[in-house]
């Protein structure tokens, strides 16, 4: 029978002894400067050679490469003790010693691409930093997917990183060294943003851009930069993608349309329009988006209807042009909206054509016409071909609150 | 063994909470909307309901018997040996459900935040910290209920509302879905996910006024399915339907979209998962607690403490069959909706055959002290 | 066949522990009287007490005629006390005896009602008793004859004054401290406490050190259950000396292994009275100024007396601060290993890497540098306290950041390290009650090694073990984490916060008091009346306004209104 340790304790210590051994090993720990903080990746398309191939995730004449295309992957790393948090101390050699560490590799795939990275880095890669992802025009066009599967499955991606498509090559983008900021990546980071809060960029990040392509009645965007001499980068607007892949782009203040539409704020567009029987020219700034959107289906086809309400402040009228009166801003309030319409809609065109719905209409209409969904649309692809069609109505309501510190 | 009687009805919820409470969340919003869609929470409310009615009859016949645990008064019901097989089955049910939570919640540890650790440290963590606490008599177990229920409370709210600022209310709507066909199994499958609320058989014998034990029921099953309700109705506003086919773990995915305002803290994920592991631990405790208890009272024997270790080993290994994470979750759902039979349907029909049987327990003698503890 | 081996040992080690209680040889003696005859009894106390350099046998002779001898520890005893208020007297007949013969039996009596001016004197007739009360600073007076002794109280012994008691300092509040005689610490206690209710019971403990032990309570408001559990559990110990009370917690608390105090300990007498009446026991030694408050909660861990002195507000904030600087003692150095080694991605990019920065040339993972540091400064800390005053002062800050400093220079430990460790031992000072910091400082130790190897899943781990282990345990029956754990709602108004005085009419529920309010209705309703500003400048020397029955007057009970209903 059982033999009575008198102590309760010491049975529980038994347990423990036992069991100890077991968990001895500090399997998880990576010391924090042992960690490659990889704080920004550009992906460019390319074509492998021969002689480059790097066998590390697969041998030569492996037919499983064939499936995906070539990718260069860029990856900018944050090198331990010269970043320095307070004003720059004296030690570490002056600002002369780049902050960060530039790497390039190319890979069939995003996973290759990382490993074949790996292989040179003598620390491990850690991506639970990465901010900002830059994509180049050319990668984003023939699709997504790929690379949006290892970012997924990898636990350490955050989702409120940064996808941005580039016009140029993203490797450009990941070498930059600008003068606001000491890290690359942070200058791009903060211009995204600083883009969101001044209103001139929907806060769109990975997150939203994957939920985005998961659902059916809605295609994602994604901001598309451009990038200036001194290696300044410009938003250039949005680029628009049906399914994964890009099917073009707008400009920069089609984004303020962008989201009038969708009720984005703050607003933070300046429009320069002309005030037809003045022929002179005005200065607003929106501060406040609304929109009201209705899709009625008429003869199995959906109509649309935006109501677009936009508050504004104006902020420079050119020189002849007096605003005294509230009868001079409500004759603004009249006249201005017709432009808009007409520019709104050639927006709504224009995804038209490409057969991308960025708007989210489609998604009003699964929500709201379920039977209709469900009978005539259920895929993704049916959706898109509607969208081709769809008749939309935009119109635009304009209210000016205030003319800045000038009382006329 | 120990005083009896001292449990409110307020600690009665509060156990209930929390021991439905648990890794099933993490997981919820994604097993939920792969076949309810955008219907989910309507989903999730029916299985609330059902999962009620399990409950309530099982507070019926708890307050019929107030002195007794099922293994007793199941036995007065239908008789020694079918209700033997009926406690041995609720046992091996239990023991089960332990071993697949501590396995889930092993999984998901490991997956998202500690990498290389193996599988195994994290199970047997849980459960010792489990097997260890269930040593304690009744009272000390609600203390521990009771201590941890903030832990669990406010962070999922918490999660919950600084998500909201990303919703979008298309996609909650339709609200019933835009395809009815797997409703039924939505349903049962979130069901399943409340039996947790079976360790109530344990608490009803040591409250303070068990004719109040239903006010626990309705209020502890009303919060807990509120929570999920609410988690689900978060997940789904920020993700989407289709999104939430894809993403494992949508609560996860929500915490580590939040960050605290003036950016403290980011990528709040790791630090809401250590939070989490209180709501596992709570769990474990009451399945593992019900497993010991209920076999010590089959078997008769005085008290339930040395059980606690002796059936830790079997525990693990049976935590460690699955292999490999969706064959997991595969046998998760079957385990489940097998167990609904085990704990909606067996108290229905126990309750019934005590109506009609007449029987009743001893409701005069409250300090019949041998077989409450 | 094992279990016949485990018996035997059983049975001898029992057995050892019977024989371990010396005195056996007084024991024998102890039912024997005294003879009337002197020398007899001199021979008995002089073969006990004979060799001790301070013992005094003097003889004379009571009224000129009866011998006697007077027998004395002379390091214990006043001796003027002797000289004039026994000695004296005795040697002369008072006047109104004079020319009365005076029986030999009569003597004691005499003596005792008429003659000696000490108001303790007793008779004693057991011989072992004799060598008891010598011990304890008692004089014997023998008689030749007579087969009694009068023994008389004239013990002095040394006191230090009453001073602020060290452990426990307070910027507002009474400033005396108990000292380690038994009489003046009780005399302290009843400065503050004229109530009839309150008791003390005195006993004695040990077999050889045979200390005072006064159990205190107030008859009325602490439950009679709990005053005779502490008696039957002092009195079940038999030791050989207790020389501290804290060797009398030790020999009464519930669960001996637990690193959490059941019991709490402190210096000040007013925490004593207010203790016992919320319905505690207190024990207090001689030889300790220590007393012990029992049961004890862990939420009265982190209160000070301070609290209750100030104002509500101000004691609320300082409690929080308190408790918030607990919780950081405990749990930063985990934190900051598990978020460091583990799980980077919580802190801001910027952060991260100037931290990454900052550990670039140290050997050790952190880890072993946070336990380095932990155990130096844990060296540190023991050492300060042994210190005298003037060296121990500068040493520390010296210690602290000069080390620290030439630490992180040499390479050896990052600079955030020392941040962190130096925060967190600057947090657990802040805990008044020093048995509850210590282990707190103890537990860091293990949840830091969790840390390191499970991250932050391994500090939730411990943590939930930590509580678990607290929620478990009961101090005399109530449990441990009252009135947190089960709620109380009376009870949560005194331990987060702070309430005003005047909201916590009751005491706490969970010692079950007879007596359960201590705060009056009328004093209440008293409080929230509106003030009567008697000074106010526009109306000195008016009379007070009465109650209005609940009719506001036209200016709404506005006391700086000029007109006057």
């Amino acid at each position: 029978m059982s033999k009575k340790i008198r102590s309760k304790p010491l049975k529980v210590v038994c347990i423990f002894i036992i069991v100890l051994p077991f968990l001895s090993g500090c399997w998880d720990r990576i010391e924090i400067e042992e960690r490659a903080t990889v704080l920004a990746i550009g992906i460019d398309k390319t074509e492998i050679e021969e002689e480059e191939e790097e066998m590390v995730t697969h041998l030569k004449d492996d037919s499983a490469k064939e499936k995906y295309g070539d990718y260069k992957v860029t990856v900018q790393i944050a090198v331990p003790g010269r970043l320095p948090l307070g004003p720059g101390t004296g030690m570490g050699g002056g600002g002369d010693e780049r902050p960060v560490w530039i790497l390039e590799s190319k890979g069939h795939t995003m996973s290759d691409a990382i490993t074949n990275l790996q292989q040179e880095i003598s620390s491990r890669i850690f991506l639970g930093h990465l901010r900002i992802i830059v994509v180049s025009e050319e990668v984003a066009r023939e699709g997504l997917r790929e690379i949006g599967d290892y970012l997924r499955r990898n636990s350490e991606v955050r989702r409120a990183a940064w996808l941005i498509v580039s016009k140029e090559d993203a490797s450009k983008y990941v070498k930059a060294q600008p003068e606001l900021e000491r890290v690359a990546a942070i200058y791009l980071l903060a211009t995204m943003d600083q883009a969101v809060r001044l209103g001139k960029l929907p806060n769109n990040f990975i997150g939203t851009f994957w939920s985005t392509l998961s659902s059916k009645g809605q295609d994602p965007y994604l901001p598309y930069v451009e990038l200036k001499k001194e290696d300044n980068i410009k938003i250039s607007g949005l680029a628009y993608f049906k399914n994964d892949q890009m099917v073009g782009a707008t400009t920069p203040i089609q984004i303020g349309h962008f989201m009038g539409i969708m009720q984005m704020n703050p607003g933070g567009y300046k429009v320069l329009v002309t005030v037809p029987d003045v022929n002179e020219t005005v200065v607003f700034e929106s501060v406040q988006r609304k929109s009201k959107l209705r899709i009625d289906i008429k003869d199995g086809i959906p109509h649309a209807r935006v109501q677009v309400y936009i508050e504004g402040d104006i902020t420079e009228s050119s020189n002849d042009y007096k605003i005294t009166t509230t009868k001079v801003i409500e004759q603004l309030e009249d006249v201005l909206p017709k432009d808009a319409n007409v520019r709104y809609s050639k927006l709504v065109k224009e995804t038209q054509e490409a057969g991308s719905d960025i708007f989210g209409f489609g998604e009003y209409v699964r929500a709201k016409h379920p039977t209709y969904w469900n009978t005539q649309v259920k895929t993704r692809e049916r959706w898109n071909e509607l969208y081709k069609e769809m008749p939309v109505d935009i119109n635009v309501t304009y209210n000016f609150r205030r003319i800045g510190m000038k009382a006329r | 063994m120990e005083y009896p009687r001292q449990i409110t009805v307020i600690q009665a919820t509060i156990v209930i909470f929390s021991s439905v409470i648990g890794v099933g969340v993490l997981a919820l919003p994604h097993i939920v909307v792969t076949m309810g869609d955008t219907g989910s929470p309507f989903v999730t409310f029916l299985g609330m309901c059902i999962a009620f009615i399990g409950l309530a009859f099982l507070t019926l016949l708890g307050m019929r018997f107030p002195n007794d645990s099922i293994v007793h008064y199941s036995e007065k019901l239908i008789g020694k040996w079918l209700a033997s097989i009926g406690s041995i089955t609720i046992i091996s049910f239990y023991a089960i459900l332990t071993a697949l939570t501590s396995r889930e919640f092993g999984e998901v540890v490991i997956t998202a935040v500690l990498r290389e650790t193996p599988l195994e440290v994290t199970v047997i963590v849980m459960l010792l910290i489990a097997s260890l606490a269930s040593r304690n008599g009744i009272t000390v177990f609600t203390y521990i209920h009771h201590f941890y229920f903030p832990f669990i409370l406010f962070p999922a709210l918490l999660i919950v509302v600084l998500s909201l600022k990303n919703a979008n209310i298309l996609y909650l709507q339709p609200i019933f879905g835009n395809t009815q066909e797997n409703m039924l199994q939505g349903t049962l499958t979130v069901a399943a996910l409340f039996q947790g609320y079976f360790i109530f058989t344990l608490v009803i014998p040591h409250m303070r006024r068990p004719e109040r034990a239903m006010i626990a029921s309705i209020f502890g099953t009303l919060l807990s399915g509120g929570l999920y309700i609410l988690i689900v109705i978060a997940s789904l506003s920020v993700f989407g339907p289709e999104e939430l086919k894809v993403l494992l773990w949508p609560t996860l995915e929500l915490a580590k979209m939040t960050s605290l305002p003036g950016q403290i803290l980011e990528r709040l994920d790791a630090a809401f998962l250590a939070i989490w592991v209180t709501a596992v631990f709570t769990t474990l405790l009451s399945t593992y607690t019900l497993t010991i208890h209920l076999l010590s009272k089959l078997f008769r024997l005085r008290d339930h403490k040395m059980l606690s270790f002796f059936l830790l080993p079997l525990v693990f290994v049976l935590a460690m069959l699955p292999k490999n994470i969706l064959h997991m979750y595969e046998v998760i759902e079957i385990v489940g909706r097998l167990g609904l039979l085990i704990t909606v349907v067996y108290p229905l029909l126990l309750f019934v055959i005590a109506l009609v049987r007449k029987k009743r327990g001893d409701v005069n003698v409250k300090k019949n002290k041998e077989q409450t503890s | 066949m094992l279990n016949q081996r485990w018996k035997k040992y059983e049975k001898k080690e029992t057995k050892k522990l019977q024989q371990t209680i010396p005195n056996v040889d007084l024991e024998k003696h102890k039912n024997d009287k005294l003879s009337g005859n002197l020398e007899d009894t001199i021979a008995f106390i002089k073969k006990y007490l004979g060799e001790n350099d301070d013992f005094y046998i003097h003889h004379f002779r009571v009224f000129g005629k009866f011998q006697a001898a007077i027998i004395f520890l002379s390091s214990l005893v006043d001796k003027r006390t002797i000289n004039l208020e026994v000695l004296k007297p005795l040697m002369y007949i008072p006047q109104h005896l004079e020319g009365k013969t005076i029986e030999q039996d009569q003597v004691n009596e005499i003596l005792l009602n008429d003659i000696l001016y000490n108001s303790q004197g007793i008779l004693e007739d057991h011989l072992a008793d004799l060598i008891d009360v010598l011990l304890f600073g008692r004089t014997v007076v023998l008689i030749e004859g007579i087969n009694e002794a009068i023994t008389i109280e004239t013990l002095q012994v040394d006191k230090r004054s009453i001073e602020q008691p060290p452990t426990d300092q307070v910027i507002r509040g009474p400033r005396d401290g108990f000292i380690e005689s038994l009489q003046t610490n009780l005399a302290l206690i009843r400065f503050r406490l004229h109530s009839p209710d309150f008791r003390v019971k005195i006993t004695t403990t040990g077999k050889e050190s045979k200390v005072k032990v006064g159990i205190c309570y107030i008859k009325g408001i602490a439950h009679p259950d709990l005053v005779k559990e502490v008696n039957d559990r002092i009195s079940a110990i038999e030791i050989d000396a207790v020389l501290d009370v804290g060797y009398l917690e030790q020999l009464i608390e519930d669960h001996h292994f637990s690193p959490f105090p059941q019991i709490a300990n402190t210096e000040r007498p007013d925490k004593v009275v207010a203790q016992m009446l919320e319905g505690r026991v207190c024990i207090l030694i001689d030889g300790s100024p220590f007393a012990l408050i029992v049961p004890a909660v862990f939420t009265q861990f982190y209160q000070s007396t301070e609290d209750y002195s100030e104002r509500f507000l101000m004691g609320t904030l300082v409690r929080i601060i308190r408790l918030v600087a607990l919780l950081f003692a405990l749990v930063f150095t985990s934190l900051y290993v598990s978020i460091i080694s583990f799980n980077p991605e919580l802190i801001p990019t910027d952060f991260a890497v100037a931290v990454a920065g900052g550990r670039a040339g140290v050997p050790f993972p952190t880890v072993i540098e946070v336990l380095i540091m932990e155990i130096s400064m844990e060296v540190l800390r023991e050492a300060t306290i042994r210190l005298p005053q003037q060296v121990g002062g500068a040493l520390s800050i010296v210690g602290v950041l000069v080390i620290g400093q030439a630490a992180v220079s040499a390479g050896f430990v990052s600079p955030i390290t020392v941040v962190v460790i130096a925060l967190t031992t600057i947090g657990s000072f802040a805990t008044p009650a020093y048995n509850a910091a210590i282990a707190l400082r103890m537990l860091r130790f293990p949840l830091v090694i969790l840390a390191g190897i499970f991250g932050l899943y391994g500090v939730m781990v411990g943590l939930i073990l930590i509580i678990n282990h607290m929620l478990s345990l009961k101090s005399f029956g109530v449990p441990y984490m009252a009135p947190i754990v089960p709620g109380n709602f009376e009870g949560m108004k005194d331990t987060l916060i702070r309430a005003p005085l005047w909201w916590m009419p009751k005491r706490p529920s969970f010692f079950h008091s007879d007596n359960k309010t201590r705060l009056s209705k009328d004093s209440l309703s008293k409080i929230k009346e509106p003030p009567s500003n008697t000074l106010d400048p526009m109306k000195v020397g008016n009379e007070r306004w009465d109650d209005t029955d609940g009719i506001s007057s036209t200016n709404n009970s506005d006391p700086s209104d000029d007109r006057h209903i």
